[in-house]
């Protein structure tokens, strides 16, 4: 492989150990400093994917950012200390393709280049099917003929049950389903304090097409009320 | 020094002024009086005496006394009977001369003489005792200065005062004429020359009168003025002054205001016995003092002083007059000086005021009066009597005692009550003017602005105490008023000869008309003194009632106020206005509202602040902390490490990681404890939660060595409450309880509904030994100090925020190794959550 990503951050060390780890998946690295140093760049050489920081001298990263959207549709994945949710929504809604808080887990951020990558350089052999066969969410994609879970275009993994649960939920995105209703429609007989089958079942499915497990953006808890697919 | 000399000056000139006035009005009465009594004819060294009416009535009696003695008629010597009062009885004397046949007067008109006689006699004590009863002194004084003949006076007590009526005889009169070298006369009957004292012709006294003119030998210088009756034969009277002949008659009709009183008009005529009379009557230029010594009787006799007084009078009137002027100057100009500085004046009047301004109305007002009415009755007598004497003027000087020196120190007096008068109103005018504007000073004012000192309570009691004092005050003047009534009434009932309330009463009513009227009068007394009382209790009353009305108000708006605080109104101020007794106690509640607004503001400031802290201090610290996890990784990833190196690295992996929550932990409680965690509040149910919660653990609760006991009833239990937060605190909970608990020991988690309250109870046994009094909902607070597990501290603290966040209740309790948490929540209607569930 040799997608080239950007990494922008004013602070070196962070640059310089993200640079390490996705020379390791096998990217090519380039290194910016700042958010003109990284225009500069992107002015020169063919960049894939780019991750910057939010918060840099000379030109912050959201202003670059959209300096760049005026230009490419490149994948861009957001860096922030700030973990609170109003920024998260204020970086997506620039143009950001994903948002990473710092501390991050360098494997997480690895896995996200990935699946940003894989979308972004798949771009329009998944839509050749026909709508009608498929359910498309995000990074995950159910088709229902073949009755198979693609994350990122590749197909994953399920058992039976989780398959009768992702197709519930891709079937209805953004419904919240009780845990007895998903015990009762997957299995097919009355429940009884389903919530822990339920979420064993959920948690598996979790690991499989989470890039975050423990930050899940596709199946989520609604305390108190039940589970659902979040809509992407 | 300047102000002192300012001072000075602004006194000065209000002294220049006050004096000046006082002078001039003092003064005016007196020079006024005089002026009019001299006629005019003022400024004189040498006065003619002989001018005044005196002189003339004084000549015209003594013509009058010379034909009675010629006559042999008994009218003479009655020159000194005020002629102006008495002059009916004159007149109707007159009459009785004239009807009355010289001689056999007595036998022939015995009769209706008597009568006549006895009626005059009547009238005339009857007038003599209303004249003498009032003017004794004066009228004693008088005669004494007169020609002394008080002594032949014989006094008798009519049983009111004193009257008089000459007891003389005609040699007395006739010896008394002698003496008096003043007034030459000569009475000459049927030709032949009766009496005179004229040194000359004294030896020719009863010889025949050739007609020689007396006059020849007397010094004209000396006697300038001379009076013939008679001498023509045709019974008229010529009067020769200074050689010049004086027209007596006039028109020759004798009025009230003709000049001389003389017969000889058409209408006051002699009868026969005067027919062959002729008088010689000459007066004195200058008259003297005739003292004759007669040690066998009373002493030494004074002659001729009517005269001597007369021009002596004059005189002295004109030396007087010139005094007053003199003052009048001074005055004038003492006022004409206080004009020109009248700015000083000014200030002085201005100072005044503020001094008058400064003394209540209570006080001024029945002040006031009581100089205004005590002037008033002081000085009417005096003023109406001066009044009448100047309208009279001196074309009468009768209205004049003798004693000079009395009359100008009365006029004096007149002048001195004019001009208190004058300064009454000065003040009162300056008061008006100068104060009319100015707040008014009620005494009572003053009491209440000496209450302000005073705290509340001690303001109440004073006033309690005041009205107390007050009333008893009007009981005790009350009790006073009534023993002095009655001492008084005890020694006015002696006074008005022994009578008793009701005879008095009686009295009063027969002279008022009836006795019920003075009964009422007295009963009215009575009645207002009685009713007094109660009213003025009354008043006192109403007053303290008053204020104390406006106090409770006051007390009703402090209480609105302090429970408004309570409620959090901060802004608004209670204004209870300047005067009131709890304005104090206003204030200070403001001044707590004001501190409590600040306070509050400076705390939600520094919340504010402590957050910001937080935030920009966990950011700086996971910019570094990203780079560490990153190296971690990279570190992790080498492969061909020792093992020890490994370990170290999985260490610094769990660590960093943890610092991470750490910092996220405080983040999210600073956040939650200042209220600017941002919340999604929905209706929910606590058991599915807990059950979610507990499915989600699932794993770590397994791998402990601890037994969940859990009695979560599948019946809906709705909460309002945000969900993820809701998580967290349980997450917590659960978490605090598998770190901390007793190896092997149960959990207990119940959820019951109490009274409309969702509540979550969590129990577990602490591994060590609790000690009571920690708050383990306080951040870093944990069972152990050593800090060495993994905890951050702030599990306990952030479920507590959250909890309180969504509007529920958190509370620990230990009970030994026991260890008790409490979430309750505020049941919700199932409706809502019902409407969810159906929905899906």
């Amino acid at each position: 492989m040799d997608e080239c990503v950007l990494v922008v951050d004013d602070d070196r060390e962070i640059v310089r150990a993200i640079a390490l780890l996705l020379e390791k998946e096998g990217y090519r690295v380039l290194r910016a400093y700042d958010g003109m140093e990284a225009l500069r760049i992107l002015g020169e050489q063919s960049v894939q994917l780019i991750i910057m920081d939010v918060m840099m001298p000379k030109l912050d990263g959201l202003s670059a950012m959209m300096k760049i959207r005026e230009r490419k549709n490149l994948p861009i994945i957001v860096l922030s200390a700030k973990t609170e949710d109003t920024d998260k929504i204020l970086g997506l809604s620039m143009g950001a393709d994903d948002y990473v808080s710092k501390p991050f887990h360098p494997q997480e951020l690895a896995a996200r280049v990935k699946s940003q990558l894989r979308r972004y350089t798949m771009l329009g052999g998944i839509h050749a099917q026909h709508e009608d066969e498929e359910i498309v969410n995000g990074r995950l994609c159910y088709r229902l003929q073949e009755r198979t879970l693609y994350v990122d275009g590749e197909p994953v993994k399920l058992t039976a049950t989780e398959t009768k649960i992702m197709e519930l939920l891709m079937r209805n995105r953004g419904r919240i389903f009780p845990a007895e209703e998903i015990y009762e429609r997957v299995w097919e007989e009355p429940s009884f304090a389903p919530e822990n089958t339920v979420m064993v079942h959920i948690r598996h499915i979790r690991e499989k097409i989470e890039l975050n497990p423990k930050e899940p953006e596709y199946i989520k808890v609604v305390w108190g009320i039940g589970y659902k697919m979040e809509k992407r | 020094m300047d102000t002192k000399w300012k001072k000075g000056k602004v006194l000065c000139s209000f002294m220049v002024f006050a004096i000046g006035v006082t002078m001039l009005i003092v003064n005016l009465v007196p020079a006024l009086g005089i002026f009019l009594a001299l006629d005019g004819k003022i400024f004189q060294r040498q006065v003619d005496y002989q001018e005044s009416s005196q002189f003339r009535s004084l000549i015209s009696g003594r013509l009058e006394d010379l034909l009675g003695v010629a006559t042999g008629g008994k009218s003479w010597g009655n020159e000194d009977i005020e002629p102006q009062a008495f002059s009916g009885v004159a007149v109707a004397e007159e009459t009785v001369i004239e009807e009355s046949a010289p001689g056999d007067y007595w036998e022939v008109y015995q009769d209706t003489m008597e009568d006549v006689r006895r009626q005059l006699k009547e009238d005339y004590e009857a007038y003599v005792h209303e004249q003498e009863y009032a003017d004794h002194l004066a009228e004693m004084r008088a005669d004494a200065e007169g020609e002394a003949l008080d002594r032949y006076y014989n006094y008798y007590d009519d049983g009111y005062g004193y009257a008089y009526v000459t007891g003389w005889t005609l040699d007395d009169y006739m010896k008394d004429m002698a003496y008096n070298k003043n007034i030459r006369y000569a009475i000459v009957k049927q030709d032949k020359l009766l009496y005179t004292n004229i040194e000359v012709y004294e030896n020719q006294t009863g010889k025949d009168w050739d007609g020689t003119d007396f006059s020849d030998s007397l010094v004209p210088e000396e006697y300038n003025f001379t009076l013939w009756y008679n001498r023509e034969g045709d019974g008229k009277v010529q009067i020769v002054k200074d050689g010049r002949e004086e027209d007596v008659y006039g028109d020759g009709i004798y009025r009230d205001d003709s000049r001389w009183y003389v017969p000889g008009y058409a209408n006051f005529t002699l009868g026969e016995s005067a027919k062959d009379v002729v008088i010689f009557l000459a007066a004195a230029k200058e008259p003297q003092l005739y003292l004759v010594g007669d040690y066998s009787g009373y002493g030494v006799d004074q002659y001729g002083g009517r005269l001597y007084y007369m021009r002596q009078s004059l005189l002295e009137l004109n030396r007087e007059f010139e005094k007053r002027c003199a003052y009048l100057i001074a005055s004038v100009i003492l006022i004409v000086l206080g004009m020109i500085l009248h700015k000083n004046k000014k200030t002085a009047d201005r100072k005044i005021a503020d001094m008058l301004g400064k003394v209540c109305l209570e006080i001024k007002i029945p002040l006031f009066l009581f100089i205004l009415f005590t002037l008033v009755g002081k000085s009417a007598g005096v003023l109406t009597a001066m009044a009448w004497k100047i309208s009279n003027g001196g074309s009468y000087y009768y209205s004049w005692s003798g004693d000079i020196v009395y009359e100008i120190a009365r006029m004096c007096k007149a002048g001195g009550y004019l001009a208190a008068f004058y300064w009454l109103f000065y003040l009162a005018v300056l008061d008006f003017n100068g104060n009319r504007h100015r707040q008014r000073k009620p005494l009572i004012r003053l009491l209440r602005t000496k209450d302000f000192k005073y705290p509340i309570q001690k303001k109440l009691v004073r006033r309690q105490r005041t009205a107390l004092i007050i009333e008893i005050i009007i009981l005790v003047a009350a009790g006073v008023f009534f023993s002095v009534l009655s001492l008084l009434y005890g020694m006015a009932s002696e006074y008005l000869g022994g009578y008793d309330l009701w005879e008095w009463a009686d009295m009063y009513g027969y002279r008022y008309g009836g006795a019920a009227y003075g009964l009422g009068m007295i009963l009215l007394i009575l009645a207002t003194a009685v009713l007094c009382v109660p009213v003025a209790f009354m008043v006192v009353d109403i007053c303290m009632l008053r204020r104390n009305r406006k106090l409770a108000e006051d007390i009703g708006a402090l209480s609105d106020q302090i429970q408004a605080v309570r409620e959090g109104s901060l802004t608004e101020n209670l204004d209870l206005g300047e005067d009131t007794d709890l304005q104090e106690a206003a204030k200070n509640l403001n001044e707590i509202q004001k501190g409590m607004e600040t306070a509050l503001r400076e705390q939600m400031k520094s919340e504010r602040m402590k957050v910001d802290l937080v935030t920009n201090v966990s950011h700086d610290i996971k910019t570094p902390l990203t780079s560490i996890i990153s190296y971690v990784e990279l570190l992790r990833q080498e492969q061909d490490l020792p093992e020890h190196v490994k370990e170290f690295i999985q260490i610094l992996g769990e660590k960093s990681e943890r610092l991470g929550n750490i910092v996220q932990d405080v983040f999210e409680i600073s956040k939650a404890t200042s209220g600017q965690l941002p919340m999604k509040m929905e209706t929910l149910d606590m058991g599915k939660l807990l059950r979610q919660t507990l499915a989600d653990m699932n794993g770590q609760i397994e791998q402990s060595s601890f037994m969940m006991k859990l009695a979560i009833p599948e019946t809906p239990m709705p909460v309002v409450a945000d969900g993820q937060r809701l998580y967290r605190v349980f997450q917590n909970l659960l978490q605090n309880a598998l770190r901390y608990s007793l190896e092997g020991s149960r959990i207990f988690l119940t959820l019951t509904e109490e009274a409309g309250q969702i509540i979550v109870r969590m129990k577990n046994t602490s591994s060590v030994e609790l000690t009571g009094t920690k708050d383990f909902t306080e951040r870093f607070v944990r069972g152990d100090e050593s800090r060495t597990d993994g905890g951050s501290g702030l599990g306990l603290s952030i479920a507590k925020s959250f909890t309180q966040a969504c509007g529920g209740s958190l509370v620990v309790e230990t009970d030994a190794d026991l260890f008790t948490v409490t979430v309750a929540f505020k049941k919700a209607e199932s409706d809502s959550l019902d409407g969810e569930e159906e929905l899906s």
